[in-house]
């Protein structure tokens, strides 16, 4: 009975949280489309910092990962299915597995983990030392100076960095499967992905690492600013952030299955 | 007639970290445009918290805090948001400034914003205050590179670069040494008399302290917190005068 109550426990801590990220996620957009514009001279720059943060400098590592992925993975797929002659199947496999699946999980796993984690703690910081009481004492709302610009870096870098990690993984999976003698050229291998692909894999593709960006940075400055701090506490609120955003990109991807099986 | 610059009437300031923690009850106390006001107390006996709360920063548990005659907090938003910039705030220590930005970053950051202003466009500004602060040397400095009394300096000088109406100052002398504490008198008295970079007309300012013997020469007017309660005492030679046993406790360290 005491497991049956932990676990009641659990699942009622975990409706609470998400209301209240949803409460705060519906304050960020509020604030987003209400200042739009407003003082871009500063919001401005601070987006860009946050996009070559979680973007550019994420961009090598994504790389690395995209290759690995695709010489162990990919390539071990394409050789198999021409061992048992079905290479018909290669397209659809490589797009369901690389492009809808992995590509945008592991990019936003990697952004969580590369830049997620270190800006939670940075929020959480400035939170502890009361350096966001100094902001809204300033008359500068929180919310538009140190979310927004999270938000938009992290979610434009999550969206740009999946092309990245899948065109690696296809590519290096290629080099493998062409160095133990694959039978068909380049060109031939991207047709039938191409082929494979459907026109609403791109529209659900957006939407799926939009809704991964949107989550990841949403999460993370929920954990840093949402609740008083102190530093003690800044550990524990990094681990929960990790914990609550691989949920929920995992909930968010599961929800993008029904749509998939239909296509 | 212009509405007081503070008023607040039956408030129950709370804890900073516990909304529903009572720290002082029933403040009334009406702060008045041009007064120096130096509110003391024990430490941990919620003055940074009352300042907070005149800031519109914190909650409060009944009455009512009016800033510039506009009810705090209640008027969320743009409200809130115009009348937080006629007010500056020094935090206590290093003044919670952005430690990682520099110096010129964290003093430029209000104009920057409210202006929406790039840097190099208020530069000739920001570093002409600096200097009138002594910082310009360490304009380039990151702020959590500078010594207590510098970084105190700076808050100031972030909380100034606005032209705020009000003035609200966290233990402005506590650690500091003789030269920063002659240098932050003098500065006060300047502000108090009406100082020509800020329009010439004197500015409200509220001291908060553990030690007021260090403002006698500033303050105006004195205010005690002392086990939750809140006594406005009144001038100078009131305070002094006073033969509360508590007040005398905060006046005179030997038996």
């Amino acid at each position: 009975m005491r497991g049956f109550g932990g676990l009641g426990h659990r699942i009622l801590g975990g409706v609470e949280t998400s209301r209240r990220i949803g409460a705060f996620t519906l304050i960020t957009l509020g604030t987003l489309a209400t200042k739009f514009g407003t003082s871009s001279r500063v919001i401005r720059p601070l987006v860009q910092q946050e996009i070559l943060r979680s973007g550019v400098k994420v961009l090598p590592i994504v790389c690395f990962l995209g290759m690995a992925l695709g010489l162990v993975i990919v390539g071990q797929t394409v050789l198999l299915l021409v061992q048992v002659g079905q290479t018909q199947l290669m397209g659809p496999l490589l797009v369901t597995v690389v492009v809808r699946e992995l590509g945008p999980l592991t990019v936003a796993m990697v952004v969580l983990a590369r830049v997620g984690t270190a800006a939670v703690t940075e929020l959480g910081t400035a939170r502890a030392v009361g350096e966001v009481e100094a902001l809204e004492a300033m008359g500068i709302d929180p919310i538009h100076y140190l979310v927004v610009p999270r938000l938009i870096g992290f979610t434009v870098s999550i969206v740009s960095l999946t092309v990245y990690m899948v065109m690696t993984a296809l590519l290096a999976g290629y080099l493998v499967a062409f160095l133990q003698g694959f039978p068909m050229g380049l060109g031939e291998y991207f047709r039938v992905i191409a082929d494979a692909v459907s026109w609403v894999d791109f529209p659900l593709l957006a939407l799926k690492t939009l809704a991964f960006g949107m989550l990841t940075s949403l999460i993370i400055c929920y954990h840093g600013l949402a609740e008083a701090m102190r530093l003690e506490d800044v550990g524990h609120a990094t681990t929960k952030t990790v914990a609550h955003t691989m949920v929920a990109c995992l909930f968010v991807d599961a929800l993008f299955l029904p749509v998939y099986f239909l296509i | 007639m212009e509405p007081p610059v503070i008023e607040m009437l039956d408030v129950t300031v709370v804890h900073p970290r516990s909304p529903r923690l009572p720290l002082i009850t029933g403040v009334n106390w009406k702060v008045a445009e041009g007064e120096c006001w130096v509110v003391t107390g024990l430490q941990g006996s919620g003055k940074t918290a009352l300042l907070e709360t005149a800031a519109g920063l914190h909650p409060y548990l009944g009455g009512e805090v009016r800033v510039f005659g506009v009810v705090v907090p209640g008027n969320e938003g743009g409200e809130l948001e115009k009348i937080r910039r006629r007010i500056g705030m020094v935090f206590d220590g290093a003044g919670r400034l952005f430690s990682s930005r520099t110096v010129f970053e964290n003093v430029a950051l209000p104009l920057c914003y409210h202006g929406n202003h790039g840097l190099d466009e208020v530069a000739d500004e920001v570093m002409e205050f600096l200097a009138r602060f002594g910082l310009a040397a360490m304009a380039d400095q990151p702020a959590g590179r500078l010594g207590r009394a510098w970084a105190h300096r700076a808050a100031l000088a972030r909380a100034l670069i606005l032209r705020p109406g009000l003035l609200l100052v966290d233990n402005p002398l506590t650690g500091l040494d003789a030269s920063h504490s002659r240098w932050w008198r003098s500065f006060l008295l300047e502000l108090l008399a009406g100082h020509p970079k800020f329009g010439g007309k004197p500015m409200t300012l509220i001291l908060a302290t553990d030690d007021p013997r260090a403002l006698l020469g500033v303050g105006g007017r004195f205010a005690v917190t002392h086990g939750g309660r809140w006594r406005c005492v009144g001038g100078r030679s009131e305070f002094e005068g006073c033969e509360d046993p508590d007040l005398r406790d905060l006046l005179h360290d030997s038996d």
